[in-house]
């Protein structure tokens, strides 16, 4: 668990999860669209499941350790699948890179992995898939 | 251009009428439908264009109680957070393939989300209509085969608050009906469909989509997880902070 990092949207990231999947949960003004955060932490849930698998890390930041509900949108097991995913992609207790637009309110927290941000990274910094076809 | 589409579960469907089934006869007059099929796609380029079947949240076709509603209705409060299947014809803009099955008095359709299976009951073969109480999620669905074409008429559904569009909270009324014509255009499947629902649209809502033949796995089975479904709640403040907390109900 480390570092955090606010990065400019227009910079970095490869478009990797490149279509905006239309999430009928809906992510909007839920998230910092114009931003994205970068943060190191450790595995805590991986649910593969529908209607829309999601992560859950534990990132030490500002001197606690706080709880992040990773989301990759609207994706369902079968989007994500073909992207490489699978229900062993991540495991519990494993340090993992993940990127995404950071949530809006306070006192929660929240990573949307959607648009221009890529696939979460291992530790050693490669991706947790290769890079696969399209979710559609 | 826009229109759109309903639904109706299979064991909605089976309280009208027995769950037998049958060979179809293709026809002149009956298009090849059976099969499964992308996503609907506006045209325009790109295998990924759905906003032709999006009533858009300002949507100059938007009556003023639709608009009030939209305001006043918060996100939460959308029965999706509780693994509820899109309507019609909002389900269509979900990127998910479906699957036609014909037979010889009805016409299954699978949407490859939320397990939606909707029975399509032909005219003519003797079916039980509903009566006048009976209302269902996906509405009552009646078709037939005309110059070619599938079209289908749905009415008789509930209110939905989440209706006409389930992002941007707009409701749909017990008057909304939904008219689709399913027609081949060679291999292609041309999909048109047009809604009305005078509480909250001011005129029709049409559409006109293209599928093409999927050859990909059918995913059969969906199973709506309720955590998952309710995961992004976490990260929405309240609307309304002064009243009581929502308490949802635990289905499982």
């Amino acid at each position: 668990m480390k570092s955090i990092k606010l990065v400019p949207a227009l910079l970095s990231f490869v478009a990797l999860v490149s279509t905006t999947v239309y999430a009928h949960h809906s992510t909007r003004g839920i998230y910092h669209d114009d931003q994205i955060k970068e943060v190191t932490g450790v595995v805590k849930a991986w649910r593969f499941i529908n209607p829309h698998p999601y992560l859950t890390i534990d990132v030490e930041e500002d001197g606690e350790i706080r709880e992040y509900d990773v989301s990759f949108g609207g994706a369902a097991v079968v989007h994500l699948q073909r992207r490489g995913y699978t229900d062993a992609t991540f495991s519990v207790g494993e340090t993992i890179i993940v990127a995404g637009h950071p949530a809006r309110a306070a006192g929660v927290y929240g990573l949307l992995i959607e648009g221009q941000v890529g696939d979460p990274k291992r530790e050693d910094g490669s991706p947790v898939v290769q890079a696969g076809g399209s979710m559609f | 251009m826009r229109v759109s589409f309903s639904k109706l579960s299979l064991l909605a469907a089976c309280s009208l009428a027995w769950c037998g089934t049958g060979a179809y006869a293709a026809t002149d007059n009956i298009p090849d439908l059976d099969g499964v099929w992308t996503f609907g796609n506006c045209g325009g380029g790109g295998a990924f264009n759905i906003r032709c079947m999006v009533l858009e949240e300002n949507d100059e076709l938007l009556t003023d109680r639709a608009i009030a509603y939209r305001d006043a209705i918060d996100e939460i409060a959308q029965p999706k957070y509780d693994c509820a299947p899109m309507p019609i014809p909002h389900m269509y803009t979900d990127p998910y393939s479906y699957k036609i099955e014909q037979l010889d008095d009805r016409v299954l359709i699978y949407y490859g989300k939320d397990d939606v299976v909707r029975t399509i009951w032909l005219e003519g073969h003797g079916h039980r209509t509903p009566k006048m109480n009976e209302f269902f999620y996906f509405g009552y669905a009646s078709g037939r085969y005309e110059d070619g074409a599938l079209v289908v008429t749905t009415d008789r559904f509930t209110f939905d608050p989440q209706g006409l569009n389930a992002d941007f909270r707009i409701p749909s009324s017990t008057q909304k009906q939904v008219t689709e014509r399913f027609s081949k255009d060679g291999d292609t499947l041309v999909l048109e469909v047009s809604t009305i629902d005078t509480f909250f649209l001011k005129e029709p809502w049409t559409f006109r989509v293209t599928s093409q033949p999927d050859s990909r796995a059918w995913e059969g089975s969906w199973e709506c997880d309720l955590e998952a479904s309710r995961q992004i709640l976490k990260l929405m403040p309240p609307m309304y902070p002064n009243d009581p907390a929502v308490k949802r109900v635990d289905y499982r």
